[in-house]
This record gives structure tokens, sequence and C-alpha cells, in this order.
């Protein structure tokens, strides 16, 4: 059975099912860093972080949007997302724990399209916001 | 201090082929599990045409061809006072293995503005929109950059 999500399953106020992460490490970065192609010195190099004053190495910003991006699109099959938008907080630094929770905010049907507008929320072990966003998805009917 | 005369000029990048292992790459260092990014056949089950790109692939090609080293040069933006501000994208269409995205970049504004302590900064936003080998529509990118003065 494939996945699927109707619109008639969803209701404002819902949660996305939360997505816990395990302790983000140097070898994550580094892998994202290969992965995405952003080799800044911010995220290879602790010593370079002090230098920017920043205590260290920083996690990549767009490795927090991935994780937002996997906490949405495990829930909403990716083809029914039609828009993703974060807004980049705090610093994410190794061992940081990341959890990314969301919540239904909106639902309703717009030129023949169900539209369904979602908040998430990525914080860390000590409930600091590193990340906000929005998603919106376009569901399909249940079928009579 | 970032070139407001350059507002509302286009870029084109050149063309990127979508690799399989590119996006496989990109979901294992997110520690992304799901089978549709990485597994063709169960992509097909789940009714795509294969694996498709995640949601934040195209700041693949974004960094890889330099894109944002090359705006910020040509913004006078100074790369070490630079944080990423927000990223937004528009899905329009799937993005396969095998596409061919071309992009076109516009500076869709500079705008100053003042943080809470007083400290002025410039707010940059650069939109982004991809269309794929067929000419359709895949994705538009947004994103703001803020410059500390």
């Amino acid at each position: 059975m494939a996945h699927e999500l109707y619109f008639e399953d969803v209701n404002v106020g819902q949660n996305l099912p939360k997505l816990e992460k395990p302790p983000v490490d140097k070898n994550q970065i580094w892998r994202y860093a290969g992965a995405s192609g952003d080799f800044n010195p911010l995220h290879m190099d602790d010593e370079w972080g002090q230098m920017a004053g920043l205590g260290g190495r920083i996690a990549h910003g767009m490795l927090l949007m991935g994780f937002v991006g996997q906490a949405v699109t495990s829930w909403v099959p990716k083809k029914y997302l039609k828009k993703l938008s974060v807004r980049f907080g705090g610093m994410t630094r190794v061992g940081d724990v990341i959890t990314v929770t969301g919540t239904v905010k909106e639902k309703r049907t717009e030129g023949g399209k169900n539209i369904i507008v979602g908040e998430v929320i990525a914080r860390d072990q000590k409930n600091d916001m590193k990340v906000t966003g929005t998603f919106e998805a376009v569901l399909p009917n249940k079928p009579a | 201090m970032a070139d407001k005369s350059k507002v509302g000029k286009q870029y084109s990048t050149p063309p990127w082929e979508v690799e399989r292992c590119k996006i496989r790459e990109l979901v294992r260092a997110i520690g992304d599990p799901n089978p549709i990014y990485v597994d063709k056949q169960a992509a097909i089950k789940e009714g795509y045409k294969d694996t498709p790109a995640p949601p934040t692939y195209i700041t693949v090609p974004a960094n890889w061809q330099s894109q944002t080293e090359q705006f910020m040069k040509d913004l006078s933006i100074n790369y070490m006072m630079v944080v990423h501000g927000s990223e937004e994208y528009e899905y329009h269409k799937e993005i396969y293995p095998g596409d061919v995205l071309t992009g076109t970049t516009r500076v869709a504004s500079i705008v100053e503005k003042e943080s809470k302590s007083g400290k002025k900064m410039d707010v940059i936003t650069i939109e982004t929109e991809f269309r794929n080998q067929s000419g359709e529509k895949v994705l538009v990118a947004r994103t703001t950059m803020i410059e500390r003065k």
C-alpha cells in the first residue's frame, strides 16, 4: 500500500509526528558539506568558528532545513508538497539534539484544490529555537 | 555593503544534470530514511516516475555551481558578514535523476533594516526559477541573506 494522506483525514490543530534526530556530529557536518557543496569554513573548521566568535564550528542552516523537509515529507507525501519555507534562528553546534515538531494551521478548498498549511519548528535539547517554517500541500480527497 | 543598483539584475545558471547518487548523498547526510529518495521501485509504488529529489535538493546545484559566491562578489557583499536569513521553495513539478535544470536568478530586493539593538543591516532577497529540459517550471527558490554592516 502506498503511503497516502487524504484531505478529509487532516484537521486544523493536528500535530505532525515528532521527528527526533540523533545528535549532530562532525561526521554529519562533513557529509552534508560534501553532499551539498557548501564548504564554508564556518562549518568545516572549529578554529574558524572560534575566530568568528561562534565558539567553534556550526552546522549548515540548510542541514536543519533538511531535517524540516524530512519531518514534513515523512507525513505529507513529497508529491503533494507545494511550498516549504524556513527562517533561520539560532546556530546549531556539534552535540545538539534537534527535534522537529509541526502543527496544521489551516485547511481550505480553493479553485478545486484541497490546501493545508502547517507550521514547523526545530529546537535543540535546551528547547532553543533553531528554525521556524511553514509548509503548504495540496491533498487528494478520500475515495468514496 | 550590498550594491543596490543591482536590484532587478538577472543571471542565468549553467545547465545542471540531476544525478541519482547526488540525491542519495544528500538524504544520507540529512539522515532521511524515506525509501522514495533512493529506491526507484519504492518510488514508483508511491506514484513517482523515479526517485524524486528531496525538498532541499536545489541547494546542491546552487552551491556546486558557486552561484552564491558569484552574487556576493557581484553585489559587493562582504562574505564574512553574511548570514542566511531564510529559504523558501515553491514546488511545481518533481525533479528526477537525468533532468537537466537551468535557473534564472533575479536580485529581487535589497532593503536596509535596523536590528533591535540599533545595528544596520542589508536584507538581500534573491529569487531563482528553475526549468527542466522540457522547459517546464519545476521550482522557484527565494533566499534572503543578511549582511551586517
